[in-house]
C-alpha cells in the first residue's frame, strides 16, 4: 500500500474505499492510483490549492455573520453506476410520495380517513400551515427541489436519515466542489467517466418556468434570499447567477392587487415565480410572523389568488416531519403502490407508551432528535451526552412526547480523508439533490457528501464542524450499450455533453480518428518589420557605447 | 435591474476609484510632507486631513495621516475602509458581477494590511491600493456587459473620480509657491502628457486648465463630468419610461460644465478652493439626485393597504 495510505485503520464503520480485508474497492481504482502517486508533500500542495481556490473565490458558509470557507477535503466519494441507480429511484420514489401526501393533506386528506397516518399528526406539526389550504399553485408541484440525506450503515446498507422538502441547501458547493477538483487534481478524473453535475442550474430553471401561473407566456423567475448575513447566501448568489436570474430580498419586493413586483431601475416589473429560500415564518408579515423583516407584505394573498408561484410551496414542513418521516414508507405503499427502494433508519415514536418506555431507558445509547428541527439543531447523541443533559431531555421528552423521536446510534461509513498530513477514517453522510417539474423527478448525479473532520464525530454538519467532499458518480462502463459511440439521438442534455468534455483532461481522452482540420488558416497579422537598412542607421548610432560580445 | 444593486453597483464604481484616488493623494503629499522639514508637518496633515473632511484630530502626525487615510478600518476615509465597502457591495451584487471581477475585488480584500505601517511601509501598499483598482478597472472594461449595471458603476467612478481630483487639485494651493504643482500633476500620473501638450513652459494656469478643464485628459475633473453625464444619458436611454428620473442630476451637472468652461482661469486659479468646494458640492447633489431617482424607489410599507385597493 502506498504511502499516504499506509497505516489506514479500518474500523468497524463500512470504509467507502477501503473493504474489510484491506483492497481498494473497484469504483475507487482510479482514485487510489492517483493517491497512491502522491507524497504527504503533494496532498498538502493539492489541499492548499483548493483552499486557495475557495477563498479567493469567496465560496464560504456565515455563521453568527462571520463568513467561513466551507472546507473541501481532497479525496472524492465514489459511488459505482448500478449503486446510483438503486439510490436516484429511491430519491425520486420519496419526492413522488411526499408530493402526493402534501397535495393530499391539503385537499380532501383522503390519507386520513383511510387510517393510513393518525389526523392529529397532521394538525399537530408546527409546520401545517392551513393558510394555504386548498391552493394548487401553478402546474401543481410543491417540493419544487427536496434534499434526501443518506447514510450507509456498517452492514453497507444505504438508508435514509431524513427528508427536506422545505428550503435544502448545499446544492452550490455539489458545483463549486467539482469545478475545484478538477482544477486541483485533473489526474484523478483521468480514464473514467464522471457524471457532470453542471446542468443543475437548467434543470431548476425549467422546472420553475414551468410551475408559473397558468397563461403566463414568459415567466420572471427570482430567488428570493433572507440577505447577506444567510448562511447559505453564498448559494444563493451562485443559483441566481447560473439561471441568469434577478437575486431579491424581500424589500425589493412589492404586492399590489395579488400580483407581486419587483422595484427596478425602469419602474415595478412583474414576477411570476419567486424560488423563495427563506422560511415560511418569515415570508408574509401579514400571516405570520409580523415582525419579520425579510418577508413581502401580502405574499400569501398573491399565492392564494394565483399571481405567483413559491418554490417550494408554502406548508411543506409538515412532509419533513420526523414523526412523519417514520410513516414515509407506508405513504410510499399507499399512494405509489410501491415498496420504499430505500429503508428509513429504524425509528422510535415516543408517542407510544411502550416505546417511550423503553427509549427512556436506553436513552444513553440512542440518538433523540425534535421533530422539526433540520442542520442538526437540538439533536442529543446518547452515548456522549452528560447525565444532566439526559435527565433534562427525558423531562421534556415526557412534557412533549409529540416533538421528540429516537434512532440508535448508526455508525456512519467511512471515506479517507487529508487530516494533517496522513489519510485518516471520517464519517460521511449523502444529500443528493432532486428537482420536480412536474413531469419527471430528476436528481442530480452525486449530491453534496459531507464529513466530520474530528476523530469519530458522527454528526456531520457544517456548522459543527464539518467539510465536504466531491461526490462521483460513475458512468456505465462504455461496453454495457451496444455501440461505443453514442448515437445523436442521445445528445439531448447539451450542458451535460459539455460539462462532460471539459472533466475528461484532454491527454486522457482515448485515441480517436483524427478529424480533418476545417478552419482556414489565416496569419496572424504582426507589427511590420523595421526596414533592415533603418535599423543598420539605427544601430550606427550606436557605436560609441561598448557593444556586447555576441554582436 | 434591481434598484438595490443598481445602488451597489454605484458604490463599487466610487469606493475603488475612491481607494485609487486617495492613494495617489497620500503619495503625492507623503513626498512633499517628508522632502520638507518636520516643522511643517502638523500644518500640512491637518490640511491635508481637513481637504478630506477629517476634522476629529487634533495635531496630527505623519502615523495619524497614514491610518486615517490609509490602513484604519473604522476610518471612513481610508483606503482600507473603501475596498472593503467595495466588497461588501459586491457581494452584495455578487450574482450580477462577473467572476473575475468579484475575484479580484475579493483577493484585494484579503489583502488588506493587518497591522499598522510607517513611511517605509507606506509606498508599497499605495502601489498595491493603486495597481488592484487598475486591475479592476481593466477587468471590467474587458469583461463587462453594457447594461445599467455597468453605467451604474461608471457613473459613479466617474463622479468618484472628479470629486477626487478636485480634492487633489485644492490640496496644490495647502502651502503657498509653485513647487505643488509638477506633484499634483504626478499624483495624478499626468506630469508627462502635461509636458507633452504644453510643450514643457507652463505655468500654474495652465497645470489648474489641464486638471480641471482638459476633458482629454481622463482623470481631469471635466472628463469625470462628462462621463458621469453620458453614462447617465444611457441608463435614461435604456429605460425610456423612467428617462425624466435622470433628469435633475443632469441638470446639475451640465451646469457645473459650462460654469468651469467658460470660467476665466485666472479668477478660478484665485479662487481655487471655493472652486474646488463647488465642484465637491455638485458631486454630492448629484448622488443624492441618482439615488432619489433611481435607489431609494422604496415606497412606504403597502400592507396596510393591501387587499383594499
Amino acid at each position: 500500500m502506498a504511502d499516504v495510505l499506509s497505516n489506514y485503520p479500518v474500523g468497524e464503520a463500512f470504509d467507502e474505499m477501503i473493504d474489510v480485508e484491506g483492497s481498494v474497492r473497484p469504483s475507487y481504482r482510479a482514485v487510489y492510483s492517483a493517491l497512491s502517486r502522491s507524497t504527504s508533500h503533494d496532498l498538502r500542495v493539492i489541499a492548499e490549492s483548493l483552499a486557495n481556490n475557495y477563498t479567493q473565490a469567496g465560496v464560504t458558509f456565515d455563521v453568527g455573520g462571520v463568513e467561513r470557507p466551507f472546507p473541501l477535503d481532497l479525496v472524492p466519494r465514489v459511488i459505482a453506476s448500478p449503486e446510483w441507480e438503486i439510490i436516484e429511484g429511491g430519491v425520486a420514489q420519496r419526492v413522488r410520495a411526499l408530493e402526493a401526501f402534501l397535495s393530499d393533506i391539503y385537499s380532501g386528506a383522503r390519507v386520513i380517513s383511510d387510517g393510513v397516518i393518525p389526523g392529529q399528526l397532521v394538525t399537530s406539526s408546527t409546520h401545517f400551515h392551513r393558510a394555504v389550504w386548498g391552493i394548487q399553485a401553478g402546474n401543481g408541484v410543491r417540493i419544487h427541489v427536496a434534499g434526501v440525506d443518506l447514510i450507509r450503515n456498517p452492514a453497507g446498507d444505504v438508508r435514509v436519515l431524513e427528508d427536506n422538502v422545505r428550503v435544502p441547501s448545499g446544492v452550490s458547493y455539489v458545483m463549486t466542489n467539482r469545478n475545484a477538483m478538477i482544477t486541483a487534481m485533473p489526474e484523478a478524473f483521468a480514464n473514467q467517466r464522471i457524471r457532470p453535475v453542471a446542468g443543475y442550474p437548467t434543470r431548476l430553471l425549467t422546472a420553475l418556468r414551468k410551475a408559473a401561473p397558468p397563461g403566463v407566456e414568459e415567466p420572471t423567475v427570482v430567488v428570493l434570499t433572507p440577505g447577506v448575513y444567510n448562511s447559505a447566501y453564498f448559494e444563493h448568489t451562485l443559483l441566481a447567477r447560473t439561471m441568469g436570474v434577478e437575486l431579491v430580498e424581500g424589500r425589493d419586493l412589492e404586492c399590489r392587487r395579488g400580483k407581486v413586483f419587483m422595484r427596478t431601475t425602469a419602474g415595478l416589473q412583474r414576477v411570476d415565480v419567486i424560488y423563495r429560500r427563506v422560511d415560511d415564518e418569515f415570508l408574509d408579515p401579514v400571516h405570520f410572523r409580523s415582525d419579520s423583516m425579510l418577508g413581502v407584505p401580502g405574499l400569501v394573498n398573491a399565492v392564494r389568488t394565483g399571481g405567483v408561484t413559491l418554490a417550494n410551496a408554502i406548508g411543506n414542513g409538515v412532509a419533513d416531519d420526523k414523526l412523519i418521516y417514520t410513516y414515509v414508507p407506508d405513504l410510499i405503499k399507499y399512494y405509489l403502490r410501491e415498496e420504499p427502494i430505500i429503508p428509513n433508519v429504524d425509528t422510535w415514536r415516543l408517542e407510544d407508551d411502550q416505546a417511550r418506555e423503553e427509549v427512556l431507558d436506553r436513552v444513553q445509547e440512542l440518538v433523540i432528535k425534535p421533530v422539526d428541527g433540520s442542520g442538526g439543531k437540538g439533536i442529543v447523541i446518547g452515548p456522549r451526552a452528560t447525565k444532566a443533559e439526559l435527565d433534562e431531555l427525558r423531562r421534556r421528552v415526557k412534557e412533549d412526547p409529540r416533538g421528540w423521536i429516537a434512532q440508535p446510534v448508526v455508525q456512519l461509513s467511512t471515506v479517507p480523508t487529508l487530516i494533517e498530513d496522513h489519510l485518516q477514517p471520517r464519517h460521511v453522510d449523502l444529500r443528493p439533490f432532486a428537482v420536480n417539474n412536474g413531469e419527471d423527478v430528476w436528481v442530480l448525479p452525486g449530491g453534496l457528501t459531507r464529513v466530520a473532520l474530528p476523530e469519530g464525530e458522527l454528526v456531520v454538519n457544517s456548522s459543527q464542524g464539518g467539510g465536504s467532499k466531491d461526490t462521483w458518480v460513475l458512468s456505465p462502463p462504455p461496453h454495457r450499450s451496444p455501440s461505443s459511440h453514442r448515437s445523436a439521438t442521445d445528445h439531448s442534455d447539451d450542458t451535460d455533453d459539455q460539462a462532460k468534455a471539459s472533466e475528461m483532461p484532454p491527454l486522457h481522452r482515448p485515441a480517436e480518428t483524427e478529424v480533418p482540420l476545417t478552419v482556414a488558416k489565416v496569419p496572424v497579422t504582426v507589427m511590420p518589420k523595421m526596414v533592415e537598412a533603418q535599423r543598420q542607421q539605427q544601430d550606427q548610432q550606436q557605436q560609441a557605447n561598448p557593444r556586447s560580445p555576441e554582436c | 435591474m434591481l434598484s438595490r444593486i443598481a445602488e451597489s453597483m454605484f458604490w463599487i464604481g466610487r469606493y475603488v476609484e475612491r481607494a485609487e484616488d486617495t492613494a495617489r493623494l497620500l503619495q503625492t503629499h507623503l513626498r512633499l510632507i517628508i522632502e520638507e522639514t518636520a516643522a511643517h508637518e502638523v500644518d500640512a496633515c491637518r490640511n491635508l486631513l481637513a481637504l478630506m473632511s477629517v476634522d476629529h484630530v487634533t495635531d496630527p502626525t505623519l502615523t495619524d495621516l497614514l491610518r486615517i487615510l490609509g490602513y484604519d478600518p473604522s476610518e471612513p476615509t481610508s483606503i482600507y475602509f473603501s475596498f472593503a465597502a467595495a466588497r461588501d457591495n459586491a457581494r452584495r451584487a455578487r450574482e450580477v458581477i462577473p467572476l473575475d471581477l468579484w475575484e479580484c475585488v475579493n483577493t484585494t480584500w484579503h489583502q488588506l494590511p493587518t497591522a499598522p505601517f510607517g513611511p517605509s511601509g507606506a509606498h508599497v501598499f499605495l502601489n498595491w491600493a493603486r495597481e488592484r483598482s487598475a486591475m479592476f478597472a481593466g477587468i471590467s472594461r474587458g469583461i463587462m456587459v453594457r447594461d445599467d449595471g455597468w453605467q451604474f458603476m461608471s457613473m459613479g467612478r466617474s463622479l468618484e473620480q472628479a470629486d477626487m481630483t478636485s480634492r487633489l487639485v485644492a490640496s496644490a494651493s495647502l502651502t503657498h509657491g509653485s513647487t505643488q504643482w509638477p506633484a499634483v500633476l504626478r499624483g495624478c500620473g499626468g506630469h508627462d502628457a502635461f509636458l507633452r501638450t504644453y510643450r514643457g513652459l507652463y505655468t500654474d494656469r495652465e497645470a489648474a486648465e489641464f486638471l480641471i478643464v482638459d476633458a482629454r485628459f481622463p482623470r481631469s475633473i471635466m472628463h469625470g463630468l462628462i462621463a458621469a453625464a453620458d453614462s447617465l444619458q444611457r441608463v435614461a436611454q435604456n429605460n425610456p419610461l423612467t428617462a425624466r428620473h435622470a433628469e435633475p442630476a443632469l441638470r446639475s451637472l451640465g451646469q457645473l460644465r459650462a460654469r468651469l468652461e467658460y470660467a476665466d482661469l485666472d479668477e478660478l486659479l484665485s479662487n481655487l478652493n471655493h472652486e474646488m468646494a463647488v465642484v465637491q458640492d455638485v458631486t454630492a447633489q448629484v448622488t443624492i439626485a441618482v439615488s432619489t431617482s433611481y435607489f431609494a424607489a422604496e415606497e412606504p410599507p403597502a400592507w396596510t393597504t393591501e387587499g383594499t385597493r
